[in-house]
């Protein structure tokens, strides 16, 4: 392991969002009787679970859906909700990581597609304020386009977040026991993450490479309406065949388990 | 120090305009220096300088700051977007952006570009804000890089990426600076070609050095170049001012006036170059700050060389030059009523109006602009006043525009009742010819007096031929007016004539029917008359010919 500064490495913090305000990414995706119900958002988890049902409620009402879908909206909130604090409580490492993050988003006619670096030790990041100039900055209109991009940011950050809870776990039980354990650990936290040290450290230079600027630059792309048509459609169809072959699948291994 | 002649070369060979560009950063930045991290730097963005982090030093940090304002200062007229910068630096969006936001809340990018509505406190520090004639504080010379001519084809060519860092360097604008020389940072500057991103930090590196060995020497003037950025406070090396020297060169200034010898004397440890420089450089004032956008836009409309004003450090006779024509505009200043905030102000800035910023560019489109607004008559009042402050300036001109001045006093009389607005005219008027001229001053001073005497006499000629114009097309207006005045007044007449006769025609036929009714009348009676007489003569009963009215009298009761 490279010698950091001493005060590199913050030591363990109880596991949270490692954003500004601790929000979590939530996703929905729901179908009930072919109407299907397509959401995301981010919530504090730190909100009563009164506020789920309510806001299933409030939603189903102003989108005008059948109110069967009001008891799985709150439902699913609720899972994820407690996905995530199944982690709270539990360690997570901090040792400072820029991770690239990639984005691939399709909000109603603008598709957006970006990679960026993320630094995903600093607690005081903002995916939202990101978000919000990336869209001034590329002057996209829609209003829905930035939340999007925030959550997606927030859904990638989160899925770090836990590794880095389990990768914390074992840092701990390597500390106990095994030396040889920790070089495994590290291999692990390197998927990804840039290596920091060659590049901020001696002589690399920060500045990219001109051939690598495409890369990390966003392109947005605005659709027609036929064209998302198209689109609704094939990713309809590719959606069905997948259920498809899941039941198959399920009826294939019911002989089995019985 | 750099003997004047060099200097004066560097200014003839103004038509490679590339050879030095100047940026603008508000006055309050001027703490910033290419190669030094000042503190107000190390206390925005502490994390760059805590040593917490690995991806965050201050190395890393001079990169990121360093690529920023390149970027931006390709293409100053633009707004720079974060979106832009963070595809081709390595390194955590947020801290980037972060950096972003410190160097264009501080005005080191974006400065001069377009204010985006969000940003409320620059438009406040816009609208209090006064333009300075000839070398504004704000301004600041920079030499080109050696890289950037090296580049100068894909310069020109626009979207080009950038010019890899000149950064390096010091800031010694003033010293003796020489375009196309500088073997050492030549090399630097073919290394610096972008794309090779790994020579860049040899490049730098290298220019760093140079421009050490240069300070080391104390600008022995063996021709190494420099390029950079030059600071407000910019630090001279040997010839740093102290606060004392800098109050003793004001005393001298107020004292002296323009004459730099004294000046010079009066200061003692500096010679007249150094008190130039130093002079040009002193803040005077936060609210110079402001007007620099404006003077940004000119600069872009303008790719001409000639107007660009560069600052020309080595020559006394340009800068008295501006002092004189400072010296006329602080008699403006008067009329004006401006303020003037600063205590240790010098003669040296001048409060303007927007419109006469927008149109130093095009001087005749601002006078028919004006002689429409205002109307012949005053028109021909500030042609005449123009005329006659020339002819004062030079009584020789005055033969010249013996036939402008004619044309102009036919109408003097009305100009009496317009006569506020009429001045007003006349001192922008004036104002615009003190911008040509400040624009024109390049200094070769032999040959000046006579190009602005005739660039005088040309911009006189123009005014007066404008205004008679105005007047020649309002006088063929107003008798168009009054010959359709002329002709409606008659249509009038005629409809009313031929009311009048209608009246009459009506009045006869009237009398007509009378008559015919009197006749009528006349005719009854008689023949009424006629009845009874052969009534009578007939014998009818008495009775019978009561008969009916009684009936009817009868039925009536």
């Amino acid at each position: 392991m490279k010698s950091l500064p001493p005060s590199a490495s913050k030591g363990p913090v109880k596991f949270r969002m490692p954003t500004a305000e601790n929000l979590v990414p939530i996703r929905l995706d729901i179908e009930i009787d072919g109407q299907r119900f397509r959401d995301a958002f981010s919530w504090n988890p730190d909100d009563p679970d009164s506020e789920v049902a309510n806001f299933a409620k409030r939603t189903v009402k102003d989108l005008k859906l059948p109110p069967s879908f009001m008891t799985q909206i709150a439902q699913s909130i609720q899972t994820q909700l407690a996905e995530f604090r199944s982690f709270e409580g539990q360690e997570m490492q901090t040792k400072e990581k820029i991770v690239p993050l990639k984005l691939d988003l399709r909000v109603n006619n603008t598709v957006i597609r970006d990679q960026f670096l993320w630094d995903v030790s600093n607690f005081e990041s903002d995916p939202e304020e990101f978000a919000r100039t990336l869209c001034t900055d590329l002057d996209i209109i829609d209003p829905e386009v930035g939340p999007a991009i925030a959550v997606a940011i927030r859904e990638q950050l989160y899925e770090i977040a836990t590794q880095s809870v389990s990768s914390a776990r074992e840092s701990r039980l390597a500390k106990k026991g095994r030396r040889g354990a920790e070089s495994i650990t590290n291999s692990k936290m390197a998927n990804g993450a840039l290596d920091l040290m060659k590049i901020f450290g001696g002589k690399g230079s920060v500045l990219r490479k001109r051939k690598e600027w495409y890369l990390y630059e966003p392109i947005v792309d605005l659709l027609s309406n036929e064209e998302v048509e198209a689109l609704d459609a094939r990713e309809e169809r590719t959606a069905r065949l997948k259920k498809k072959l899941d039941d198959q699948e399920d009826s294939f291994q019911t002989p089995y388990s019985r | 120090m750099a003997p004047a002649p060099e200097d004066d070369d560097v200014e003839l060979s103004s038509s490679k305009p590339l050879d030095r560009e100047f940026y603008t950063i508000p006055i309050s930045s001027s703490w910033f220096q290419w190669d030094e991290i000042h503190e107000t730097e190390r206390k925005s963005l502490p994390e760059f300088f805590d040593g917490s982090s690995v991806s965050r030093n201050p190395r890393v940090y001079k990169e990121y700051r360093d690529f920023i304002i390149n970027k931006y200062r390709e293409e100053p007229s633009r707004r720079l977007t974060f979106t832009e910068v963070r595809k081709s630096l390595i390194g955590d969006v947020g801290a980037l952006y972060r950096v972003f936001l410190f160097l264009d809340r501080w005005g080191l990018i974006n400065f001069g570009a377009p204010v985006v509505a969000r940003d409320d406190e620059r438009a406040v520090v816009t609208a209090a804000s006064v333009v300075e004639e000839g070398l504004p504080v704000g301004v600041r010379v920079v030499p080109a890089s050696t890289a950037a001519v090296g580049a100068q084809g894909s310069a020109a060519g626009g979207d080009s990426g950038f010019r890899l860092p000149p950064l390096t360097s010091y800031a010694d604008v003033f010293g003796d600076w020489m375009p196309g020389r500088g073997p050492v940072c030549g090399v630097c500057g073919k290394h610096c070609e972008p794309g090779e991103h790994e020579t860049t930090r040899d490049g730098f590196f290298k220019c760093q050095k140079c421009s050490f060995e240069k300070g080391d020497e104390g600008k022995s003037g063996d021709g190494s170049k420099t390029n950079d950025h030059m600071n407000g406070n910019c630090d001279f090396g040997t010839r740093t001012w102290t606060d004392a020297e800098t109050l003793l060169l004001l005393e001298a200034v107020m004292k002296h006036g323009d004459d730099w010898d004294l000046i010079a004397q009066h200061v003692r440890t500096k010679n007249k170059v150094d008190c130039i420089a130093r002079l040009i450089q002193l803040p005077f004032g936060e609210h110079i700050l402001g007007t620099i956008g404006g003077k940004c836009e000119i600069r872009n409309s303008n790719s001409q060389p000639a107007d660009i004003r560069t600052i020309h450090h080595g020559t006394t006779e340009n800068l008295q030059e501006i002092m004189s024509t400072d010296d006329k505009h602080d008699i403006q200043n008067d009329v004006e009523k401006v303020v003037e905030e600063s205590s240790a102000a010098p003669p040296l800035k001048k409060r303007c109006r927007p419109s006469i910023i927008d149109a130093t560019d095009s001087l005749m489109q601002q006078v028919a602009l004006l002689a429409t607004a205002a109307g012949p008559d005053i028109a021909a009042a500030a042609a005449d006043a123009a005329v006659s402050a020339l002819c004062k300036e030079n009584p020789d001109i005055m033969n010249g525009f013996a036939a402008d001045q004619h044309e102009a006093t036919d109408k003097f009389a009305s100009y009496t009742t317009q006569n506020e607005l009429g001045s007003e005219l006349t001192n922008q008027v004036q104002d615009v010819e003190r911008n040509k001229e400040a624009d024109i001053s390049e200094p070769v001073p032999e040959k000046f007096a006579a190009t602005a005497f005739r660039i005088r006499a040309a911009v006189a000629t123009s005014l007066g031929a404008t205004a008679a114009r105005a007047k020649l097309l309002a006088d063929q207006e107003e008798r168009e007016i009054e010959l359709l005045m002329a002709s409606i007044i008659d249509m009038q007449l005629k409809k009313i004539q031929h009311k009048m006769k209608h009246f009459e025609e009506l009045e006869s036929i009237m009398e007509k029917e009378y008559a015919d009714i009197q006749q009528q009348k006349e005719s009854i009676l008689e023949e009424w008359i006629t009845v009874l007489q052969q009534s009578v003569g007939a014998g009818v009963q008495r009775w019978r010919d009561h008969a009916i009215p009684w009936s009817l009298l009868n039925s009536v009761l």
